[in-house]
């Protein structure tokens, strides 16, 4: 089936179709929801109704008292017994904050876990949940970071002066001398609200005792096996050997499945004391108070110009509402330092200075999600370079060209100490131009305009570091720096070839594109490959997918393994058919002379290694089983030029994408079908962070966005054709990969808030708030009296 | 009212008959009593789709209806979409064959809606298809994959002998 798909021979390149997914198209996907063990209990959690109070006293009586119950389990039981979350340590930090997996004096945020109930099904244990009697007292709530940082105001956590969670102040090269002495210096604000991942699966856990070998198994729809072992070790006194977890089908990640979380852990705990499997999955509700939430920033940012409209510097102060806590591994740092730090992007900046600080507040915690920080990053500059081009009556596109960094320059270092390898960001943005005959879009816009209809043009040019090496510091300031990965290869007494790593996908076809590299690199058909993937008692040791990395280290760890491995096959085969190795190669699972003269099946030549071993030389036969390590040391830059057109409907404030056209350079693509999916499917979560989604609280902490209902993502209608196309350059990294997974939502909130305000500027409007929903587009027309 | 309801319904072609709570949701019983855990949930709300199945040749969210209201009733499943061959269902294959899916949360639910689609509009529009899919979300393949999938299965049967979809 796959062969037929290949182009020039080479299995990367080609849109090989995955046989990983056979299983999900015809229903037998095993997700976590899905597993189910012998005489497993049901978890459910009692929440915080609360968004700041203190608890005087928690009653679960009435609850024990509830047939089918097993056990309820309060904050104050864990005391003692288990390591609570405390933020990790960050060289910007402000002030700690210390997370209970069960909140047993305070609670800080509305959904926030208090109890956990385990009966012998679900619906009793939430029936016992509300049984349960808490008295809070409630305190002075922290809704608004820009208050809750003033003196005075009240406190989430006494450890943490200010509120601040985070703060950094930055400043390289002259900023204060670029300002003074530029022709022109434009300032502009922007708010990006509260998001929610939302992946459709919502998060979940099954935890095993004593299955297989192991204590504790844990199943859990998680990013980091790896990981989650080694916190579940550290936070519950247990040896990391004796925990085994594995990650079942998983539906979507995008970062908020690579934290860790209390619900998880508890189940863990009660596992190994009830001395039985237990069952906990987070339903929508649950999940939109109790798993990270993303962005939610301000920002205000100021550049200087030069005549020609060239970036001399750039100043910013960015603002986050991160939320109760600092996001358990990640630390509060995420959004705040990436923001600030990553606000350059594509283009050259000679100097600059940012303030930026992660406020806590009464809410849910803002942890990781889809290309952490450079969205908003991306969008503020963006739409101040197009004030800039109108000001200086200079074309964005033409604005936007003098200030990338040209290839030519590469390696180049930013302001912001960021090196700028090889990428085409200029080839990008010409390409896009030229695909979405950008002259003629002006021009319909100007005929739209004299007809009254509001239609707007905006572009974006994006950076986005991919498959970070051990150099570069994934969470900046953190102490995490993850940046090795490994695989196994093993060729079975059959001659087929398994690998093995702990690179979970949540849809990316991880496994279909190692599958491809070893497939090419070994010589052996791609259907004799397989790939056991996402569970520490078979794999590798790999910190597992997040931060557009793992195709990076999948494929760059099997084309390392793949040489050791080949130079054993290759040695074997030679012996078994009396020639040089030198003569030797392998075509489609099989070794052959060049002259194919001699032909030796690889599945013959791996029984005789297992089964026959006694009339081979030991020196010939060490093995077939080679574990690799791959480190890129560095990142590699992707980037590229999203063009979007919409049209905005004056009266209703409604917007819809007419036309939307990209450029990328993803690096050297392995399965062009793949990359397509992942570029679409981050425009349309873009699209929805520029249009549509949006978690309100109230002045009280009350979360007022709670269902599908109240949270908007796209539908198939909101999202456009998306018409793709590529200006490619090689990694450094083996292989030439770079990471694909997170761009190009980067590029769609840039591009789509630039083009709703290109549209409100043709009637003299604006806007700096986003989404940008009919409400604020009336407002930014004018039509509506705007808040400020 | 009583707790408990006995009902007798054909699911994919087999025929059940079970004693269950009134309060049960089809979904949990599809999942949680017969064991087809293809069938997934994503909001329990009814917005999301991801629960879609086909009951009476009509789709119908399994987190809102009832089980018991499935009572006599005929639903299929995704488990419920293979030939009786074991081949794959010709638009299952154009998923496979067009990438429309990614972490494959949702394609339980869009297989079923794109089906009840296509029987009744065998050769929709680009639009057509988008609006039939619009009460399905994917948070993953930005739809085109999707659109695409359904669309190559309405060129590949037009003109030839549409095969009997549900
Ligand atoms: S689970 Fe039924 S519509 Fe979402
Ligand atoms: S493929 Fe993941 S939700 Fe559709």
């Amino acid at each position: 089936m796959s062969d037929a798909r290949f182009v020039n021979q080479k299995a990367v390149g080609s849109p090989v179709l995955p046989d990983e997914a056979i299983p999900l198209v015809e229903g037998d996907g095993r997700f976590l929801n899905d597993i189910r063990l012998p005489g497993m209990y049901h978890v459910a959690f009692l929440r915080s109704q609360h968004a700041h109070a203190l608890i005087r006293s928690v009653d679960t009586a009435k609850a024990r008292e509830l047939t089918g119950v097993v056990m309820v389990l309060t904050g104050k039981e864990l005391l003692g017994k288990v390591e609570p979350f405390r933020s990790m340590p960050n060289r910007f930090s402000g002030g700690e904050s210390v997370q209970h997996w069960l909140a047993f004096d305070k609670v800080r945020f509305c959904g926030e876990a208090v109890c956990a109930v385990v009966a012998e099904d679900r619906a009793t244990a939430e029936d016992a949940a509300e049984l349960i009697e808490v008295d809070y007292e409630p305190l002075p709530v922290v809704t608004d970071p820009r208050l809750g940082g003033q003196d005075g105001a009240a406190l989430v956590h006494d450890t943490c002066p200010n509120n601040y969670l985070i703060k950094r102040e930055y400043e390289r090269g002259n900023v204060d001398e670029a300002f003074r002495n530029a022709h022109l210096v434009v300032k502009r604000k922007f708010k990006i609200g509260r998001k929610q991942a939302l992946c459709l699966e919502s998060r979940g856990c099954v935890a095993g005792y004593r299955e297989s070998t192991f204590g504790l198994t844990m199943w859990i729809s998680h990013q980091l096996p790896y990981v989650v072992r080694h916190y579940l070790a550290n936070h519950l006194h247990l040896p990391e050997n004796d925990i085994r977890v594995v990650v079942p089908h998983t539906g979507g990640g995008f970062g908020q499945k690579a934290s860790i979380y209390p619900e998880e852990f508890v189940c863990a705990y009660l596992a190994l004391n009830l001395r039985r499997a237990v069952k906990w999955v987070e339903d929508r509700l649950e999940n939109m108070v109790a798993s990270t939430h993303a962005r939610d920033q301000s920002i205000e940012v100021a550049v200087a110009v030069d005549r020609d409209g060239r970036i001399l510097a750039l100043s910013s102060d960015v603002c986050v509402d991160v939320g109760a806590y600092s996001t358990y591994l990640w630390s509060a740092g995420m959004e705040p330092l990436q923001t600030a730090g990553l606000m350059p992007g594509p283009y050259k900046v000679p100097a600059m200075r940012y303030r930026t600080c992660g406020v806590a507040t009464n809410k849910t915690p803002v942890g990781p999600y889809r290309a952490v920080g450079r969205p908003s990053a991306s969008a503020s500059l963006e739409l101040l370079l197009d004030e800039v081009a109108r000001r200086l009556d200079l074309d964005p596109v033409e604005l936007r060209a003098r200030n990338l960094i040209p290839i030519e320059a590469m390696p180049y270092r930013n302001a912001n100490n960021l090196v700028h390898d090889n990428v085409n960001y200029l080839p990008c943005l010409k390409l896009a131009a030229t695909k979405a005959q950008y002259d003629r879009l002006r021009a319909e816009q100007r005929e739209r305009g004299a007809n009254g209809k509001l239609r707007g043009i905006g572009i974006a040019c994006y950076a986005e570091l991919t498959g970070l090496g051990t150099s570069t510091a994934v969470g900046p300031g953190t102490l995490l720096q993850p940046g090795r990965d490994a695989v196994t290869l093993r060729l079975e007494t059959t001659g087929v070839l398994s690998i093995a790593a702990a690179l979970p996908s949540q849809g990316q076809r991880i496994m279909t594109a190692m599958r491809q590299v070893a497939c090419d690199e070994l010589g052996i058909a791609l259907d004799d490959i397989t790939c056991v993937n996402n569970d520490t008692a078979m794999a590798p040791y790999g910190f597992g997918t997040f931060a557009s990395r793992t195709a990076v280290f999948g494929s760059g760890a099997v084309i390392q393994a793949a040489k050791e491995l080949r130079r054993r096959m290759l040695a074997l085969g030679a012996h078994l058919l009396n020639v040089p190795v030198g003569e030797l190669t392998i075509v489609n699972s099989v070794l052959q002379t060049i002259d194919r003269a001699k032909t030796l099946p690889i599945r013959e030549m791996a029984e005789k290694s297992y089964f026959s071993a006694k009339n081979i030389p030991p020196e010939l036969n060490p093995g077939f089983e080679v574990t690799s390590f791959y480190d890129p040391k560095f990142g590699s830059f992707a980037g590229g030029t999203h063009i979007a057109v919409v049209d905005v409907d004056a009266h209703t404030g409604e917007v819809s994408i007419v036309r939307y056209v990209a450029a990328e350079d993803v690096g050297t693509i392995i399965n062009p079908a793949v990359v397509e999916g992942q570029i679409i499917g981050g425009i349309a979560q873009g699209i929805g962070e520029a249009l549509l989604e949006e978690l309100v609280y109230d002045e009280t902490g009350q979360p007022r966005t709670v269902t599908l209902a109240d949270y908007l993502v796209p539908s198939a209608l909101e999202v456009p054709r998306i018409e793709l196309h590529h200006a490619n350059t090689s990694s450094a990294a083996l292989g030439g990969f770079k990471g694909c997974g997170e761009g190009s939502i980067i590029g769609a909130l840039g591009a789509v808030a630039c083009a709703v305000a290109d549209a409100l500027s043709r009637r003299g409007g604006d806007i700096h708030d986003f989404p940008a929903t009919p409400e604020r587009v009336l407002k930014g027309l004018g039509v509506l009296p705007s808040d400020a | 009212m009583p707790r408990e309801q006995n009902i007798r319904l054909n699911v994919n072609g087999r025929v059940y008959e079970r004693t269950v709570p009134v309060r049960l949701s089809l979904a949990d019983f599809l999942r949680d009593h017969l064991h087809l855990t293809g069938t997934h949930l994503g909001c329990e709300h009814g917005v999301c789709g991801a629960c879609t199945i086909s009951m009476n040749g009509r789709s119908a969210r399994s987190c809102l209806t009832l089980a018991v209201q499935a009572d006599g009733a005929e639903i299929v499943t995704i488990e419920g979409l293979r030939a009786a061959d074991g081949s794959r269902h010709p638009l299952q294959q154009a998923f496979l064959e067009n990438f429309g899916l990614q972490c494959g949360y949702c394609t339980p639910g869009m297989l079923i809606t794109a089906i009840e689609l296509l029987r009744e509009n065998p050769q929709p529009s680009e639009q057509d298809v988008r609006e039939a899919l619009s009460g399905n979300i994917c948070r993953c393949t930005g739809y085109q994959a999707i659109v695409d999938s359904v669309l190559a299965v309405a060129r590949d049967t037009q003109g030839s002998k549409k095969r009997e979809i549900v």
